[in-house]
């Protein structure tokens, strides 16, 4: 079953491109990624999702319900981390965490308390002294805090300290468990390819691929590295499958894509001092997404 | 109900602020009446026979000064003027500031219409004008009262206040209309005082001039003036009916265009 | 120099929409005058016909109020009042805007000092200022010539004109020492036009009955009108009191700003 459903979604600000034709699904208990470069549309997406502003044409359902007719009533079970986080003047961390959660019609104390611990957010503190980062933690804290099915986080690491984002990593990941779809957007690769099943690609308003996050590395290249003992004929390596050929001294690297049976076989009938086979980065898949004119 | 209660404390500090200033007028005020000791009934012909553009000119109008209610007349003006600017400048803030405060991100996303949002603004704004209204009520008769001489003032102060209450309500919600509508919220607050200005200048210029008085239609201040609720005109039906339509008007566009508009964020 | 010119461009609108609403306000008023004028010499006859004591209660010389320059500084005092704001809407905000619109990160990390800062940001207001005034006093000049009904003195029109320069210079440092010492404003307006507002009740209230000691906190009575007309100069105590206080506030907003931890958010 779909949680979100996006048709042609456009939204343009006068003259200004914002997103063009945006259609994707996001399935229930997926964690679903949204990547691409800056000023490419997400956050303009997910505005569009939560009815902050209003579609030009096409149109975005949530819980199977027409995001900008329903919007309050499903927002009653969306939580939503902005990408900069701005609360009201002279509040304590814990006042905003209760007036957020008045909203909701749950008694929510007791998760406050817990998501408070975990993020190691002191709660008698007011906002306004906080940092950054901190005020971040009462972002996230804010949003999860009522236990939604849905968690939309626009850019939710930035700004946090390596410990905090593996604890909010694993904090999700729970919620996840527990029955949650997430869709995150971001651009820290290494996020988005820790955590999500699935990715969709936005580049200039326009959705270039949505794909798995597994099919998209099998089906890119397999990073090779060979120290040879003596030094073998320059094309040895050159079958087809193989690209990105570089030979210096006695380290030969290559990208390969194919039966790996066939480089295996010719890595066998050599004498080699030592092999290195990657994986490609999801950065080094998305790069290429992110330049390539398709 | 969360989100008036909110209101009402984040304007809390500036209602007392007001409130203070609002005392102090008529403290001060109503004080140098009470100081004020000859001239008396020569003061009064004088005045009475001065052309209107002059009593303008003067800034006195058709008081009697040496009566209490006709000084604290006069004094009415200026309370009406403060209570306009806290009023307009209350409207713009409170719609805009979510805006402002980049707290749309926070506020729009939970499950709550934004009418109800418009809502709840509206309701703390007129709780806080209500109050502003109160304090000078009750300030202006306990005064009054002791420095009036002696003289029966109580049902002049409540029907100055109740037109007074009414511009309260009649800028307040201009405040609002412009702040839904505009979506640069410097611009609500710039476009607010601007409607104010001119409103205050051209009260100013028909009493000078009473032949551009076809122009009071316009200018809110001269829809309840002292000198006409106090007299046996009273309170007049043309201008009461067009307050009424102006505030239903501006509170219509008000959640009109909040709700159609894309928040700028 | 940079810092200046970008100040200069960041006020631009601001100043044009200000100086043409003083501009308008004053051809407003100024195109009454002919008929003001007419009107006025029917009362003075009659005022001829009361004793020396009433007519001195009211604290003006009947003669001076219909004549141009009297009508003008009547007229006038809503100049001051909007040029007032206009004023210390620049003091209030030059220097908080760098923390309410989050670019104090940028600036305050620039490789120059806070006094240089401070430096240019006053300049431009001042310039901006001065513009305004050039042109307000080009206009108003003009707008008198042209409807004028007898020959008056260009000496003390200009004299009153400029008043309103002084006038908004208080408010200028004012606005910037109230800035200097808060932590964050996020809203100027309601700021300024409170207390200009404020001040210009006051300096009414006192004009029209006559009370001296309030001359000295209202910077709208520091320059008596009737006095200038009379004596063709200011009286001294104020403009001692003005500069002063200028030179206090603004000294010690330097001092204040150079040393105070900014809060970039």
């Amino acid at each position: 079953m779909n949680v979100i459903e996006i048709k042609n979604l456009t939204k343009s600000y006068g003259k200004a491109r914002g997103i063009i034709d945006v259609s994707f699904n996001v399935e229930e208990g997926e964690i679903f990624g949204f990547i691409g470069p800056n000023g490419a549309g997400k956050s303009t997406t997910i505005r569009t999702l939560l009815s902050l502003i209003y579609p030009t044409s096409g149109s975005a359902t949530i819980f199977g319900k027409d995001c900008v007719e329903f919007g309050p009533e499903i927002k009653k079970e969306i939580g939503y981390l902005p990408s900069e986080v701005f609360y009201y003047d002279n509040m304590k961390v814990i006042d905003l965490l209760k007036y957020s959660a008045s909203f909701y019609k749950k008694d929510c104390s007791k998760r406050i308390k817990e998501l408070a611990e975990i993020m190691d957010l002191d709660l008698n503190k007011k906002i306004d002294d906080l940092s950054f980062g901190n005020k971040k933690k009462v972002g996230i804290v804010q949003g999860l805090l009522h236990e939604p099915k849905l968690i939309i986080l626009d850019e939710p690491t930035s700004g946090l300290d390596p410990l905090m984002q593996q604890k909010f990593f694993d904090l999700l990941e729970q919620e996840n468990k527990k029955g949650a779809t997430i869709l995150l957007s971001s651009h820290i690769l290494g996020e988005v390819q820790r955590l999500c099943n699935r990715v969709a690609i936005i580049k200039e308003g326009k959705i270039i691929k949505v794909e798995k996050i597994s099919t998209l590395q099998e089906n890119n290249h397999k990073k090779f590295k060979i120290e040879v003992k003596s030094k073998i004929e320059d094309n040895y390596f050159n079958i087809s499958g193989v690209s990105a050929l570089e030979i210096n001294d006695n380290i030969i690297s290559f990208l390969f894509r194919g039966d790996i049976n066939l480089i295996m076989k010719k890595i066998s009938e050599i004498q080699i001092a030592n092999l290195w086979i990657e994986e490609p980065d999801l950065e080094e898949i998305f790069m290429h997404y992110y330049e390539k004119e398709d | 109900m969360n989100i008036f209660m909110v209101e009402m404390k984040a304007h809390r500090k500036s209602l007392i602020i007001w409130a203070f200033s609002i005392l102090f007028m008529v403290g001060a005020g109503m004080g140098k009446y009470a100081g004020l000791s000859s001239g008396g009934q020569s003061m009064t012909d004088l005045l009475a026979q001065m052309p209107k553009s002059m009593q303008a000119v003067m800034g006195i109008g058709t008081f009697d000064l040496s009566k209490a209610s006709g000084f604290y007349g006069m004094i009415f003006f200026y309370l009406v003027l403060m209570a306009a600017v806290h009023a307009v400048m209350l409207g713009a803030d409170i719609i805009s500031k979510e805006e402002r405060d980049k707290t749309v991100e926070f506020l729009l996303v939970k499950p709550i219409s934004r009418n109800k949002v418009i809502t709840s603004k509206l309701l703390a704004g007129l709780v806080n004008i209500i109050i502003f209204n109160i304090i000078t009520l009750v300030s202006s008769i306990i005064i009054v009262g002791k420095l009036g001489k002696g003289e029966s003032v109580g049902g002049d102060i409540v029907i100055l206040m109740v037109g007074m209450f009414i511009l309260q309500i009649l800028f307040m919600v201009i405040g609002t209309a412009i702040a839904a509508v505009v979506k640069n919220p410097k611009a609500a607050t710039g476009i607010g005082t601007a409607v104010l200005l001119i409103s205050f200048i051209m009260s100013v210029a028909i009493d000078i001039n009473s032949k551009i008085e076809g122009l009071k239609y316009i200018t809110l201040f001269k829809y309840y003036e002292a000198k006409n609720l106090m007299s046996e005109v009273g309170f007049q039906l043309s201008y009461v009916i067009l307050s009424v339509i102006i505030i239903a008007a501006m509170i219509k566009i008000t959640y009109v265009f909040y709700k159609k508009r894309d928040m700028s964020i | 120099m940079n810092m200046f010119i970008h100040e200069m461009k960041a006020y631009r609108k601001s100043t044009i929409i200000w100086t043409c609403s003083l501009v308008g306000i004053i051809v407003l008023f100024l195109s009454i005058y002919p008929s003001f004028a007419k009107e006025a010499d029917v009362f003075k006859e009659l005022m001829e016909g009361f004793p020396e004591p009433v007519r001195k209660a009211f604290g003006l010389s009947v003669d001076s109020m219909s004549s141009m320059v009297g009508f003008y500084s009547y007229t006038f005092l809503y100049i001051t009042l909007c040029g007032a704001i206009q004023a210390m809407n620049l003091g209030t905000s030059i220097l908080s805007k760098e923390v309410r619109e989050k670019t104090a990160d940028f600036l305050l990390t620039k490789p120059v000092t806070r006094s240089q800062i401070i430096t240019s940001k006053l300049l431009a207001a001042l310039t901006s200022l001065v513009i305004t005034n050039i042109v307000y006093l080009t206009v108003a000049s003009f707008m008198a010539s042209a409807v004028k009904v007898e020959d008056y003195s260009y000496k003390i029109f200009f004299m009153v004109s400029i008043t309103l320069f002084f006038v908004q210079l208080i408010f200028l440092a004012l606005g910037v020492i109230v800035s200097v010492l808060s932590r964050k404003i996020k809203s100027v307006l309601p700021i300024s036009l409170g207390t200009v507002f404020g001040f210009f009740i006051a300096g009414m209230l006192a004009s029209i009955i006559g009370d001296e000691a309030v001359r000295y906190i209202t910077p709208f009575k520091y320059f008596d009108t009737n006095y200038i007309i009379k004596n063709s100069s200011y009286e001294a105590r104020f403009i001692i009191l003005e500069v002063v206080f200028i030179v206090v506030a603004i000294t010690a907003s330097y001092y204040v700003y150079c040393k105070k931890d900014i809060h970039a958010v």
